[in-house]
């Protein structure tokens, strides 16, 4: 209610200034036609119509998540809102400027990390990413991550005090180039993803490219779209990994909430 | 969409400030902010707040009419309803009289040590 009762009263605050302005124009205009018999043409056309501005959108940063000069490794776990997958930050790089998808065992192979937790039962695909690891889980009717995030923890902490390699050096010495990934990537935007996502009035759009990691925001049908989670996750990301294999995380950073006219409402 | 009873903002300005009064867009009504301190000028903080009670759909800081507004960082204490209160930080971006910036963020995910 305040805030409606505030709308209401800022509206005539703002509307009383303006109609006087207007008055004082059409004063002005008409004295002026009476003096002048060729007036000349208005170059400034008052507008009742509010300027549109872009909305910037800028990720949030993260602040005391860990405690300051520590020696300790300390993992944070935040499971996704859709309860298949987990986040471990950890307050030390594991991949730097770069980050790796392990689809399955024999793609962790001589890599410490991904190793050590694709020995756990419920794990299904890992994603390393500078100082995070993303884990999918196999069974997706579980929704309690704390059994599972304790042994995953446990798993970075061993990773980290053995002193290995966590990612492979054959990983590490043939990573592509951020050309490399964002001419394949928008070969498969143009060739594959858009023509596929067009017949809902959809388009995606490659943002950046920073290592081998990507970004991309969703417009038309697909933002605000309620299946876009699934278009991303088994269009998109199956599309990208198959056509560049060495393309790492990929994030979108689409404002659904914008959507102005989705396929799905 | 949740239920914001009141929202607070504290604006860090780098080098280039601004003399104009405030605003924020909440839902695409601009309105001024409410109990304010200090200014946006250069190298100052402003802090204000509002007791929105209304729901959120979007939630803008908006640039100022002419000239640029560099800032450097923005901190936001939320109070939701059914929410326990939660503070989002932003860092730099620049604001002029074509662009606001986004500032509205859903509670953070719960996280717990491992």
């Amino acid at each position: 209610m305040n805030f409606i009762k505030r709308i209401f009263t800022g509206m005539k605050q703002e509307a009383e200034p303006e109609s006087s302005v207007m008055a004082e124009e059409v004063e002005k205009s008409t004295v002026a036609e009476v003096s002048q018999p060729e007036p000349e043409p208005e170059t400034e056309t008052p507008s009742n119509f509010p300027v549109v501005r872009s909305v910037i959108q800028i990720s949030a940063i993260s602040e005391g998540v860990f405690p300051k000069d520590s020696d300790e490794v300390s993992i944070k776990a935040q499971p996704t809102p859709t309860g298949d997958q987990c986040l471990f930050t950890v307050n030390r790089p594991l991949m730097k400027g770069y980050s790796w998808y392990f689809s399955d065992f024999e793609s962790a192979t001589e890599s410490s990390l991904a190793e050590a937790l694709f020995c756990l039962d419920d794990v299904e695909v890992v994603l390393v990413c500078e100082s995070t690891v993303t884990v999918t889980r196999k069974d997706k009717t579980l929704v309690d991550w704390i059994p599972l995030a304790k042994e995953v923890g446990t798993a970075i902490r061993d990773a980290l005090g053995a002193g290995k390699g966590l990612i492979a050096e054959k990983i590490i010495s043939n990573l592509p180039s951020e050309e490399d990934i964002r001419e394949g990537i928008q070969k498969v935007i143009d060739d594959e993803v858009n023509p596929g996502v067009a017949g809902h009035g959809g388009n995606i759009s490659l943002l950046a490219v920073k290592g081998n990691s990507v970004t991309i925001q969703m417009g038309g049908g697909c933002q605000g779209c309620s299946a876009a989670d699934l278009t991303l996750k088994q269009g998109i990301h199956t599309s990208f990994r198959k056509a560049v294999p060495m393309v790492g995380a990929i994030f979108d950073e689409t404002d659904h909430t914008a959507g102005l006219n989705p396929y799905f409402s | 969409m949740p239920r914001v009873n009141t929202f607070k903002v504290k604006v860090q300005t780098g080098q280039q400030g601004m003399s104009e009064p405030v605003h924020f867009n909440f839902n695409n009504h601009k309105l001024p902010f409410e109990n304010v301190t200090g200014s946006a000028e250069s190298g100052k903080v402003f802090e204000g707040s509002f007791d929105v009670n209304s729901f959120a759909h979007s939630l803008t800081l908006v640039g100022p009419e002419s000239g640029k507004w560099e800032i450097e960082k923005i901190t936001i204490e939320y109070d939701c309803e059914n929410e326990k209160p939660y503070t989002v930080h932003f860092g730099r971006v620049t604001l002029d009289e074509t662009t606001e910036v986004n500032i509205w963020q859903d509670a953070p995910v719960l996280a717990f040590d491992v």
